[in-house]
C-alpha cells in the first residue's frame, strides 16, 4: 500500500539535517511567510481550522489550546515537548535524529502563532545522539538567521533554548515537564490553573508535541483545508504510528487518520510472522487497553479507539501473536508504571509498587487465587484520583488482558504442588 | 549506609579529606565555569539551568559527586538541599562513580515479548553481577532500563546512551568482547574513581513505595533465573561486604540457603 508522506518525506533517502537539503525541500519557506505575511492570529486560525490535535497522547486540539491564552501582556513561552518515553513509542526520536530542522521550523511558527519570542525545546536526557543532531541544526538555522533578532527585517525576534532531561518517563507529562524545565523534581502540578494560564515561570505558556508542531509548516503551505480534507471529520490529517511487537516490518509508518487497523497492521506492517495466530494490539502506548480480532476493522482514529475502550495516545501500536505470554507483558508495563511514578500521589505510588510485586510472585509461581481479583480490583481503585494520568495507565491494559486472558493469569497462581519451588 | 553518605561531604570522591583532591576539584569547576555561565544565561530563572550543569559535571567526572552537588548549588545560588532533592529524582544523574560501560538493556513491553528476558539473563551471567551493579573491574554497570524508544529493533539497549539493536547472546558475547579488547567503538565513561558494588543510594534512588523496599523479588535473590539463591551466594563468597551494605538482602540470602537446604516449607 502507497502511502503519503509527509513529515516522513525524504527521511531515509535526504540529509535533511544539513539545512541546504531542508530548503530546497521547501524549508523555512513557510516560518519566513508567516513572520513577513501572516498575523500571528491567522495562524491560530489555521491550526483550529485544520483540526490538528496533540500528538504526543492527549489529542488535545492544538488551535484551541493556543486560543486559551489569556490576553494579559505578560510574556508568554512555547515549549516544544520531546520527551518520548511511552513504552513502544519512537516517532518523535525518528524525528529529531533525521528531520530536526522541520522541529525548528514548526517550534518557530508556532512560537510566532503564540506571540511568544523564547520557546524552550524539552529533548529526553537518553535520546544523546538526537540531542547532538538538534544542537548541530539549531547552530546552522541560528547562522541562517531563522533563530535570533529582527528576523526577515521584521521586529520579530525569538530565542530557542534547547533542555537536555535525565531519565524521568513523567517528564513528558505537562506541567511536571514544566517543573523540570525551571530546575526542579519532575513533579506534576496540580490543575488548575493549566499551563495557558500559568505555566513555566507563572507565566502562560504552551506545551506540544515534537509531531503535532512538525506539521505546521505543512500545514501552511498546503491550507488547513487540505489537512482537514485527510482522515475522519473528528480525526483530521496525518498520524505517525509505532509500529513494534510481532510484526515482520517494525517501524514508523505516516498514516491518514481512520485507516482500518487491519490494513494497518496486515499490509503495512506487513502481518503477523509466519504460522502466528493474533492475539491483540495495544494501539496506543502503554496507557492504553488491549484491543482484539473483532476490534481490527475499526478505523485508527481518535474517536473509534476511545469508543472501544481503548485511545489512540501516542500513535504506539504493539501487535501480539500466540507465543505472548501476557502476565509477563501486564508485568512490564505495570513495572514501568510503578518504576516512572514520581511518588507525589499514594494511589499511584503504593498501587503501582505492590501491583509489581503482585505480578512478580505470581511469576515465581507463587501467587494466590485471589491475586487475579486483586489486580483488577487494585488497579481500578487507584484510577482517576491522581494529580496525573500515570496513575491511571495501569489499568487499561492490566484490566484488559485479565479479562481476555484469565486462563494466563491463573496458569501462574499457585498449586500445592508447586508451593516448593526449587 | 549513612557513614559513607556522611564521609562523602568531606572529600569530593573518596570520602578523605585530601587537598590534592580538593585543588584537583577547584581545577574542575574553574574549567567548566565559563560554560555553566553561558547555560546559565540561557534561561530566565538560574535554577532552571540545574539539569544542563548537573550533564556538564557528569561528563566531566563521570559521575555526580557531592563536590559537584555543592558547586551547582554555587553556581545558581540555590541551597544544596535543593540541588541534592533535584538530582535525586533522575536516573540518569549517577550519583555514585559507574563503570566504563554503562549497560542498559531496555525492559519495555515490545523488547519483552520478543524475548528480551534471555539477553538479560545472558548479561547478568556473564558479567557475574545484577540490576544496578558494577563489575569488580570497574569495567561494567549494569542495570534493565524502562523503554528506550527503539521498539521497532528489539530487543535494544544503550551503551553510554549509543544505540545497539537487534541483541542476540552472540552479539552481546561480541560486543563484551569487544570492550574488554578496547577496540569497541562506543567512547568508554569518563572514570575519575574507582566503582563500589552500586551507584544507588538507597534512601533516594530506591523504591519510592515504603512498604516495598528491596524485597521485590524474594524468590530469586541473585536476578533473574536464579530461584535457588546460588548466583546470590557466589557474591556474597567474592564479596561478603554486601551482608552489612544491605542488610535486606541478608533476609534474601537467607531464603535462598533455606531453599537450598529444602526446607523451604518451613518458611
Amino acid at each position: 500500500m502507497q502511502l503519503e508522506k509527509i513529515l516522513t518525506a525524504g527521511i531515509g533517502e535526504l540529509d535533511l539535517c544539513d539545512i541546504a537539503v531542508y530548503r530546497e525541500q521547501g524549508g523555512y519557506a513557510q516560518f519566513e511567510r508567516a513572520v513577513k505575511e501572516l498575523q500571528p492570529a491567522a495562524i491560530v486560525d489555521i491550526a483550529a481550522k485544520s483540526g490538528l490535535r496533540g500528538r504526543g497522547g492527549a489529542g488535545f486540539p492544538t488551535g484551541r489550546k493556543w486560543q486559551f491564552l489569556p490576553n494579559n501582556g505578560r510574556p508568554r513561552y512555547m515549549v516544544c515537548n520531546c520527551d518520548e518515553a511511552e513504552p513502544g513509542t519512537f516517532k518523535d526520536r525518528m524525528l529529531l535524529e533525521y528531520t530536526p530542522h522541520q522541529i525548528i521550523e514548526g517550534i518557530l511558527i508556532g512560537t510566532y502563532a503564540i506571540g511568544s519570542r523564547h520557546a524552550y525545546m524539552y529533548i529526553r536526557g537518553e535520546f544523546k545522539r538526537g540531542y547532538e543532531t538538534f544542537m548541530k541544526a539549531l547552530e546552522q538555522a541560528r547562522a541562517a538567521d531563522y533563530v535570533g533578532e529582527r528576523l526577515f527585517g521584521s521586529d520579530y525576534s525569538v530565542e530557542l533554548t534547547v533542555h537536555r532531561g535525565a531519565g524521568a518517563y513523567i517528564c513528558g507529562e505537562e506541567t511536571a515537564l514544566l517543573n523540570s524545565l525551571e530546575g526542579k523534581r519532575g513533579e506534576p502540578r496540580l490543575k488548575p490553573p493549566f499551563p495557558a494560564i500559568k505555566g513555566l515561570y507563572g507565566e502562560p505558556t504552551v506545551v506540544n508535541n515534537v509531531e503535532t508542531l512538525g506539521y505546521l509548516p505543512h500545514i501552511l503551505r498546503r491550507g488547513p483545508e487540505w489537512f482537514a480534507g485527510v482522515g475522519t471529520p473528528k480525526s483530521t490529517g496525518y498520524k505517525i504510528v509505532s509500529m513494534s511487537g510481532h510484526v515482520q516490518k517494525p517501524g514508523n509508518y505516516e498514516i491518514p487518520l481512520g485507516l482500518p487497523m487491519r490494513t494497518l497492521v496486515y499490509d503495512i506492517a506487513g502481518g503477523l510472522p509466519p504460522g502466528r495466530k493474533f492475539m491483540g494490539i495495544q494501539p496506543g502506548g502503554g496507557s492504553s487497553a488491549c484491543l482484539f480480532e473483532e476490534h481490527l476493522d475499526l478505523g485508527y482514529d481518535y474517536e473509534a479507539l476511545a469508543g472501544a475502550g481503548s485511545m489512540l495516545g501516542s500513535g504506539a501500536a504493539v501487535v501480539f501473536d500466540d507465543t505472548t505470554d501476557f502476565v509477563k507483558a501486564a508485568h512490564s508495563l505495570v513495572r514501568f508504571f510503578a518504576h516512572e511514578s514520581c511518588g507525589q500521589c499514594t494511589p499511584c505510588r503504593e498501587g503501582g509498587n505492590w501491583l509489581e510485586m503482585t505480578l512478580e510472585r505470581m511469576l515465581h509461581g507463587r501467587g494466590v487465587e485471589s491475586d487475579v481479583d486483586m489486580l483488577v480490583d487494585v488497579s481500578h481503585s487507584m484510577t482517576g484520583i491522581n494529580l496525573c494520568p500515570l496513575g491511571d495507565s495501569i489499568e487499561p491494559f492490566l484490566a484488559s488482558v485479565v479479562k481476555r486472558f484469565p486462563e494466563q493469569f491463573y496458569a501462574y497462581v499457585r498449586t500445592p504442588q508447586t508451593a516448593v519451588a526449587v | 549506609m549513612s557513614d559513607v553518605r556522611a564521609a562523602d561531604y568531606v572529600g569530593f570522591e573518596t570520602g578523605t579529606d585530601d587537598a590534592a583532591e580538593r585543588e584537583r576539584f577547584a581545577a574542575i569547576v574553574e574549567h567548566l565555569r565559563p560554560e555553566c555561565e553561558r547555560v546559565i544565561a540561557q534561561y530566565e530563572d538560574a535554577r532552571s539551568a540545574l539539569l544542563p550543569i548537573l550533564h556538564l559535571f557528569q561528563n566531566e567526572q563521570g559521575w555526580v559527586s557531592p563536590a559537584a552537588l555543592r558547586a551547582c548549588a554555587q553556581l545558581i545560588d540555590v541551597p544544596l538541599s535543593v540541588v541534592e532533592s533535584t538530582a535525586s529524582f533522575y536516573t540518569l544523574f549517577f550519583r555514585r562513580p559507574v563503570g566504563r560501560y554503562m549497560l542498559q538493556p531496555c525492559r519495555g513491553v515490545a523488547c519483552i515479548i520478543r524475548g528480551a528476558e534471555e539477553q538479560m539473563a545472558h548479561f547478568r551471567e556473564r558479567l557475574g553481577i545484577g540490576h544496578l551493579e558494577t563489575t569488580d573491574d570497574g569495567l561494567f554497570s549494569y542495570e534493565e532500563v524502562e523503554c528506550l524508544a527503539a521498539c521497532d529493533r528489539a530487543p535494544c539497549m544503550q551503551v553510554n546512551l549509543e544505540f545497539v539493536y537487534d541483541l542476540t547472546n552472540e552479539s552481546i558475547d561480541a560486543m563484551l568482547g569487544e570492550m574488554r579488547a578496547g577496540t569497541c567503538a562506543i567512547a568508554r565513561r569518563t572514570q575519575t574513581s574507582p566503582p563500589r558494588r552500586t551507584w544507588i543510594i538507597q534512601q533516594d534512588s530506591g523504591k519510592k513505595s515504603a512498604g516495598a523496599q528491596d524485597v521485590l523479588s524474594p524468590d530469586d535473590p541473585g536476578g533473574i533465573g536464579d530461584r535457588s539463591g546460588k548466583d546470590m551466594l557466589r557474591r556474597i563468597e567474592r564479596d561478603p561486604e554486601l551482608l552489612l551494605a544491605r542488610p535486606t538482602r541478608e533476609r534474601l540470602v537467607r531464603d535462598g540457603v533455606a531453599i537450598l537446604d529444602g526446607e523451604a516449607e518451613k518458611h
